[in-house]
Order: C-alpha cells, then sequence, then structure tokens
C-alpha cells in the first residue's frame, strides 16, 4: 500500500470517528437538557405532596355551638354555630395574645379551618362537650415556612408571616404540634384561591373526560376516513386535493382550533361553555388528521400480497379490508392515535379560547359539568403569586408528565397484544 | 375436453400493450405450464382467468375469456363466485397472519360452505391432507401460519386454495421461493391434484414445466409463441424461437 493509500484510509476512519463523537455529543446534550427540566421540576414540584397541618386543641362547648338539645341530632350538629368554637380553638395557642392581635393566630390556618372543626365533630358525635386534638390544614404562608421555602432573613415588613408568627410557628415546631403528610386534599380538591387547599382534581377530571370525548369523536372519524382513502375510493385529482387538505390541516396552529370551537361549538350549536365536551371536540379537530394521516401510513404498510391472498379467495373488498389489512394495520393506527391524543393532552391554547380557563372550584362530574384541564392548570396557577402555587405548578406538571407516560405504557401494551396476535 | 378457452385476448397497462391476440384452449384436468422469459406476459395472462387485473387500475383486458361457456372478460360477472371456482397460489408464499386453521377456514368461512363447526374441521383436514402438510401440522393447528418453514407456507397456501373445492388451479412461479426439496413436494402435490382439478402452472423452471405438465404454452413479448402438447413442445417444437429458448439459447 502506498502512503497516498495509507493517508486517505486514515482519513476515512477519522471522518467516521469524528462523525460518531457528533452523534455522542448531541445525544449528550438532549440528555443534558432532560435531566436539568426534571431536576428542576422535581426539586421544586416534591413538597408539594406533602401538606402541613397545624395541631391544636378544640373544646366543643355546647354553649358556645349554642346546641340546648339534651341530646342533639345530626341537624343539630349541621346547624351549630362553629365560629366561636373554632376561633376559640386557635387563640388558644396563645391566651395572653390581645383580642384586637388575634387575627395573627388565624391567618396561621387555612380559612376554611371552620369546616374543618365542624367536620371533625359531625365525624365523631361523642367529641361533643369534649377538648379534642385536632389538626387543622396550615396555611400557604406557614407551609412554606414549614418546608424552608420561606426565607426568615427579609426584613419583617417586606414579609407575608411576621415575627409573631414565626415565634408562634416555632413553639408549635418544638411542640412536635406540626404536622407534615402526605398531601391527599392536593387530588381530590378542586383549583382554590388559596394555595393550601387548592388541588387538580377538578382539571384532572377535565382532562380525562376532554381526552375521552376527543378520542370518541376522532377515532372512528379518521379511522372510517383513512380506510376508506386508502382502500376504497378511487385515486384522482379530487382524492389528491383531499390528501394534501389533510397534510395541511396538520400543520394548523392549534389556537385557530380553538378559534373554531368559539365560533362554531359555542356560537352557532350553543354547547355549553368551558366544558369537556367542547374541549374534547375541539382537540379532536386537531388529532384527527394526525390519526388519519397514520392509519393511512399503517394501512399502505399492509404486504399486498395480503390483499391479493384475499381477494384470489374470493373475499370482497369490503371483506378484504376488514378482516385482513384493517387488524394489520391497528397497532400502527393505535400508536397514531396515541400520539395524537398525547398532544391534545398537553395543548392549552384552544382550551382556552372555548373558556376551559375558567376558574372551577367544583370537581365536574359530566362531560357537560365545566372544568379546567391539566395543562390550563399550569398556566393559571403560574400566574399566580402566592408563593405556594409554585411547588403546585411543577406538582401538576409532575402529574401531566404520569399521565403521559401511562398513556405511552397503555399503547405499548395495546400494541404488543396486537402484535403478537397478528404476526 | 377444454375447461377454458380464451380467444384472442389484448391486455394493456395504461397505453402499453402487455399482451397481443392470445388464442388458448386450457383442457379440464391436465396441467398446462405457462414458460417464457421474465415480462412476457404469462402472469398477466394468469391473472386474467381470475379477473386478479381488476386490481390494478390502468389495467384493460380485451377479447373472450370462457370457462365453461361463461364469459370471464364481462362486466357482469361475478368476481366472488368466480374466484370461489378459480383458486390461486402466488410466488411468494403469503399465508394471512393467522393461525393454520384459520388459513384454512378463511375461504370456506366466507363463502358459507361449512354448515358446521364439525363440517369445518372436516375441510380443514381434507384440505391440509390433499395439501399434504396435515401431518406436520396436525397438532399445531392453532400456531400462526407465517411461523411455517417456506415450503410449509407453500403448501398451506395450496390447502388454503383447495378448501373451496375450486375447478381450476392457477399457480404463479409456486417454487421459485423454495429449496429443491420443497419444489419436489410441490410438483408430487401438483401431480395429485391434477386428477380433480384443472391446473395453469407459470414457471420459469424448464424442467418443471417438462415434468408436471401435459401442455405447454410459450410466450414470448406478449404474444402465445407456441402452444402444444408438452412432449411436442420440448422435443420437437414448431418454431425455432420455442427451440431457441428451451435450449437456452436465449431467455
Amino acid at each position: 500500500m502506498n502512503n497516498f493509500k495509507k493517508n486517505f484510509l486514515k482519513k476515512r476512519y477519522n471522518a467516521e470517528r469524528r462523525f460518531q463523537w457528533y452523534g455522542k455529543i448531541a445525544i449528550g446534550l438532549a440528555l443534558t437538557f432532560l435531566a436539568v427540566f426534571m431536576f428542576q421540576i422535581f426539586s421544586k414540584g416534591y413538597s408539594a405532596f406533602q401538606k402541613t397541618w397545624i395541631v391544636t386543641e378544640v373544646h366543643y362547648d355546647k354553649e358556645l355551638l349554642l346546641i340546648d338539645a339534651e341530646s342533639p341530632s345530626k341537624d343539630d350538629l349541621e346547624n351549630a354555630d362553629y365560629y366561636d368554637v373554632a376561633y376559640k380553638a386557635m387563640t388558644s395557642l396563645d391566651p395572653g395574645l390581645p383580642e384586637e392581635e388575634d387575627r395573627q393566630l388565624i391567618q396561621m390556618v387555612s380559612y376554611k379551618y371552620e369546616t374543618e372543626v365542624k367536620d371533625l365533630l359531625l365525624k365523631n358525635p361523642d367529641f361533643l362537650g369534649k377538648i379534642v386534638p385536632i389538626k387543622l390544614t396550615a396555611s400557604d404562608d406557614i407551609d412554606q415556612v414549614h418546608k424552608g421555602n420561606y426565607p426568615r432573613d427579609i426584613p419583617e415588613k417586606n414579609r407575608r408571616v411576621n415575627d409573631y408568627q414565626l415565634q408562634i410557628y416555632d413553639m408549635l415546631n418544638e411542640r412536635g404540634d406540626i404536622l407534615s403528610e402526605f398531601n391527599i386534599s392536593f387530588f381530590t380538591n378542586p383549583d382554590s384561591r388559596e394555595a393550601e387547599l387548592a388541588g387538580i382534581a377538578s382539571s384532572f377530571m377535565g382532562t380525562v373526560f376532554s381526552i375521552l370525548v376527543c378520542l370518541a369523536f376522532s377515532f372512528p372519524v379518521a379511522v372510517l376516513a383513512a380506510i376508506y382513502l386508502e382502500e376504497f375510493a378511487p385515486k384522482n385529482k379530487f382524492t389528491d386535493f383531499i390528501e394534501v387538505n389533510i397534510n395541511n390541516l396538520a400543520a394548523v396552529p392549534s389556537i385557530v382550533f380553538g378559534l373554531l370551537g368559539l365560533g362554531i361549538l359555542l356560537a352557532v350549536f350553543n354547547l355549553p361553555r368551558s366544558t369537556p365536551l367542547v374541549g374534547g371536540i375541539t382537540l379532536s379537530l386537531m388529532t384527527l388528521p394526525t390519526i388519519i394521516i397514520a392509519a393511512r401510513a399503517s394501512l399502505k404498510a399492509v404486504p399486498p400480497s395480503i390483499r391479493e391472498a384475499a381477494l384470489a379467495m374470493g373475499a370482497s373488498n369490503m371483506q378484504t379490508t376488514m378482516h385482513h389489512t384493517v387488524p394489520l394495520s391497528m397497532p400502527g393506527t393505535l400508536s397514531g392515535t396515541i400520539i395524537g391524543l398525547a398532544q391534545a393532552l398537553g395543548e392549552t391554547a384552544p382550551l382556552i379560547l372555548i373558556g376551559m380557563v375558567a376558574f372551577v372550584n367544583t370537581i365536574p362530574g359530566t362531560p357537560v359539568d365545566p372544568a379546567a384541564s391539566l395543562p390550563v392548570q399550569i398556566y393559571i396557577w403560574s400566574e399566580s403569586a402566592e408563593r405556594g402555587f409554585v411547588e403546585k405548578v411543577s406538582a401538576c406538571i409532575m402529574v401531566l408528565l404520569a399521565f403521559l407516560i401511562l398513556m405511552n405504557l397503555a399503547a405499548q401494551i395495546v400494541r404488543h397484544k396486537f402484535e403478537k396476535k397478528w404476526s | 375436453m377444454s375447461k377454458i378457452k380464451a380467444e384472442n385476448v389484448n391486455v394493456y397497462y395504461g397505453s402499453k400493450q402487455a399482451l397481443f391476440d392470445v388464442s388458448i384452449d386450457i383442457a379440464e384436468k391436465e396441467v398446462t405450464a405457462l414458460i417464457g422469459p421474465s415480462g412476457c406476459g404469462k402472469s398477466t395472462f394468469l391473472r386474467c382467468l381470475n379477473r386478479m387485473n381488476d386490481v390494478i387500475d390502468i389495467c384493460r383486458v380485451e377479447g373472450s375469456i370462457k370457462m365453461d361457456n361463461l364469459e370471464l372478460n364481462s362486466r357482469k360477472l361475478d368476481v366472488v363466485r368466480l374466484r370461489e371456482n378459480v383458486g390461486m397460489v402466488f410466488q411468494k408464499p403469503n399465508p394471512f397472519p393467522k393461525t393454520i386453521y384459520e388459513n384454512v377456514a378463511y375461504g370456506p368461512t366466507i363463502h358459507g360452505i361449512a354448515q358446521s363447526k364439525e363440517e369445518m374441521d372436516q375441510i380443514v383436514e381434507t384440505s391440509l391432507k390433499k395439501a399434504a402438510l396435515w401431518n406436520e401440522v396436525k397438532d399445531r393447528l392453532d400456531e400462526i401460519g407465517t411461523g411455517l418453514s417456506g415450503g410449509q407456507q407453500q403448501r398451506l397456501c395450496i390447502a388454503r386454495a383447495i378448501s373451496v373445492s375450486p375447478e381450476v388451479i392457477l399457480m404463479d412461479e409456486p417454487c421459485s421461493a423454495l429449496d429443491p426439496i420443497a419444489t419436489a413436494q410441490i410438483e408430487e402435490l401438483i401431480d395429485d391434484l391434477k386428477k380433480e382439478v384443472t391446473i395453469v402452472i407459470v414457471t420459469h423452471s424448464m424442467s418443471q414445466a417438462a415434468r408436471v405438465s401435459q401442455k405447454t404454452g410459450f410466450f414470448h413479448l406478449g404474444k402465445l409463441i407456441e402452444f402444444g402438447s408438452t412432449d411436442k413442445i420440448f422435443k420437437n417444437p414448431d418454431k425455432q424461437q420455442t427451440q431457441d429458448y428451451i435450449t437456452g439459447r436465449f431467455g
């Protein structure tokens, strides 16, 4: 081998090595971004799954509750006045505090503390007349102090928690009367203006209903359209035109579909505003082209020899399609559907336009109840000023990601099942 | 006796003519081999006999093809019924990606041939036996047909084709993807089948045509050059072109 050839060969090997390194660097970069993103979300969000409680004692005094009956019925307990009892439960933490300063103590628990006092008695009617310990939801400021997210070294007038409240907190903490438990209410509560009470139940259900409506509308329509276009429609200028338009539809920005939903579904058909029904239909306009394209591609990928075999057996076009081509194309169609739904899952803009951005503090039971959705919830919370919402945003993102992962997992399992069956 | 009578068949793919005035008489319960170089139109002709050319949009067939006095090249013909009577085996084994049982039972199912499960079992067993596959698969009928070896797959396709008891079976180079042992098995099978069915086979193997067929037709550039008894074609053809092709001087 002469020198020139040797050098030439060396250059070729070097070029290949360099190319592999570029690839490795690219993958490394992508993984780094992902890791930073995940770390950011988890480090900020994990604390949202912890809830802070303040433990105090409550005296269910019949007089203060304004209960006259000797053995009060459920109704009596329901209609009793809990204001004073609850108030006393909090102020008893520092009996020496002058009355006009009471608010400082009351502000340490959520504004719903009176309901919590009431609920405990309704659950345990024999507590009446007794002094019992009670867990009250800490306000989001105390919650943040307890989680260490609240800097104490800034001047008092710039702080939402003043020195007195910090002092009480420290005292309670020393006594072990500040509890940190898994935050069930984050999953069971609807949205709230108070960070300590806000949960994702309404937006989660909204998302579930929207996705179901979206699936119910887009999947059958898209699959039928794909089958017709691929297997039955004559190939001419008109079907070419339709194909081009489907591809265009897939590239339309989602906010445009939101406007369509607003203009047609709400304005013309008068469907209920802010509901998963409208949200789901709007999203299905978006997923429709994605599913059609995926379904057509996987129909095209079915080997023609299978079609020929069925036709040669005397199967009609319809039988060939339904017995062989469509089942064989199902794995591809399903993964296309999941990709479309995953896009829809993360979609915010069209939902904002059809009013799913409204503040909803009830949990929707049906697709025609007002609801938010997870991405919209993230958007709403990220605009809130309270420190307590910062961790909620990250936690909500985590739930959304978990939802996505679960969906992809389900898709994989379904795919796997179909593939096993058909090949 | 003549089973299929083709007269002046012309086939066009768009503006390109693939067959020129082909006239041929295919005898009943015999094996007719169609030979010729690639692209000579023998497969195209074969696909006219069960109207598989319908699948190709740009394909146009002219002329008359009669099977038992039924005009095949007619718009009014019920293609589904025709294909029930004219089975086909393709070049590449193409069993359905379903179980062996379902593969054979598919034809009888869509044509409503079996009245009961027992009858269907019987049809599947008979078809697999006729295709000389029964002994190899009888214990694993619920396995996927595509998991069999190439030769077994092709015999499964033959079993599928005969499950509806067709009068004619068309074979489009059925052994070109198989090894010599599998080929020998298929050829034996063809010999058995011709007692009951008329077989038209397209093949690239001259020796195969000589072994299995009674009549042979030689195609070249879309024309049927010569048609006659296999013996005559291989030993003493009328046309020089046939002679050249058979002795390997071109093609």
